[in-house]
């Protein structure tokens, strides 16, 4: 039954094609450090779903902020889990990019013909840092709000626009429920829609050229 | 010879992926859903005894409106809320406290002194001075509140 409707969608969609080109491809003799991109793609995955479920009751608003994070963690069913995933993760998405990143360098996988895999990648490790940034806030509590405020000090040292970007970060001169609002849009609207552009380039590219083998002396 | 094996190693380490990868999905999908309907499942919070005024306010034989403020908790936020309940008596004695809500579409229900009725002004329900269904779409009659006489307050049993 379920070859059947494999086939008859197979002969609609080619999608048999499609999912040999993507699990079936053939790789290079490789080593577990090769397992560190789909492995920053898996936390990827875990962090979209429980920030989807992290929005239903989430309100981004400073007199509600803190109280709906409680209210998440103590009173809904599994909600200490779905943020606890969703907390770690965001650690763990930043430390396996890394890796990820130092992995190419080391075997200088970045090199022709993968120079625009490897600039996407820098990409998504600047979304990836990102939306650390701003998911840090989200909480408004007080490690939040003074961790902002510091980090936005951060970034008004920049050369010449510096003061700009700090306003422009804050929406204004405080650190306000401005601020609160615009870092929750940016955390799960703009970010999210960038990461996913780059991130079907890049996993396009890496299904597309394949992955260079580990290199060898005389390399 | 690997071909005889009733299971060879690439069709056991895929098998093994897809049942990692099944659990991995219950593990997160179970508590996903306990997380959605959580809140969607739980139970009022318990009732209790609220004062609502003086018995002596009750005219008798005239349904009389009280108010009363009452603390409701909604997920994370804790507000106060007004109850409005129409209390009658016919001998000072024995109470009857229903509450004002329209029992077809939640509307509030008005006394009508000349008339003797409660009426709702949203599809014209109207109800008679016990809170029993007279007319319009209405499907039963006015919700009532236990109630108890203590020290001549009159309280209702709500939550």
């Amino acid at each position: 039954m379920a070859a059947r409707l494999g086939s008859w969608l197979d002969e609609r969609l080619g999608w048999r094609r499609v999912w040999e080109a993507i699990f079936l491809r053939r790789v290079p003799k490789v080593n577990w450090l090769y397992t560190l991109g789909s492995a920053t793609l898996f936390v990827t995955v875990n962090q979209i779903v429980t920030g989807i479920l992290l929005t239903i009751y989430y309100v981004p608003t400073p007199d509600q902020a803190y109280e709906t994070v409680r209210y998440i963690s103590t009173q809904v069913p599994a909600g200490w889990l779905i943020r606890g995933l969703h907390h770690w993760g965001a650690s763990a998405m930043v430390v396996l990019t890394a890796l990820h990143m130092l992995r190419v360098i080391l075997h200088g996988a970045y090199k022709y013909p993968r120079e625009v895999t490897w600039l996407t990648g820098v990409g998504l490790l600047l979304i990836v840092l990102g939306f650390g940034f701003t998911g840090y806030l989200l909480p408004w509590d007080q490690k939040a709000y003074w961790a902002t405020t510091v980090g936005t000090r951060i970034a008004e040292v920049t050369p010449l626009v510096g003061r700009w970007i700090l306003l422009l970060m804050r929406g204004g001169e405080e650190l306000t429920g401005v601020t609160l609002a615009r870092f929750y849009g940016v955390h799960v609207w703009a970010l999210p829609a960038t990461l996913m552009m780059l991130l079907l380039a890049h996993l396009y590219l890496v299904v597309r050229i394949g992955i260079s083998a580990a290199p060898t002396r005389g390399d | 010879m690997s071909e005889d094996r009733a299971v060879n190693r690439r069709d056991f380490l895929g098998a093994v992926t897809w049942a990692i990868g099944a659990l991995l999905g219950a593990g997160l999908g179970i508590p996903a859903v306990a997380y959605i309907v959580g809140p969607a499942l739980r139970r009022q919070e318990v009732q209790e005894w609220i004062a609502l005024g003086s018995s002596a306010k009750v005219e008798l034989g005239t349904p009389t409106l009280f108010k009363a403020k009452v603390e409701r908790t909604s997920g994370w936020i804790v507000e106060q809320r007004e109850l409005s309940v129409y209390v009658l008596t016919d001998n000072g004695r024995d109470f009857l406290a229903m509450s004002n809500i329209c029992t077809h579409l939640g509307c509030r229900v008005r006394w009508i002194a000349d008339q003797e009725q409660f009426f709702c002004p949203c599809h014209n329900g109207v109800f008679a001075k016990d809170g029993t269904v007279l007319a319009g779409p209405p499907p039963r009659p006015l919700d009532r509140y236990e109630v108890k006489l203590e020290g001549g307050t009159v309280f209702i049993l709500g939550g």
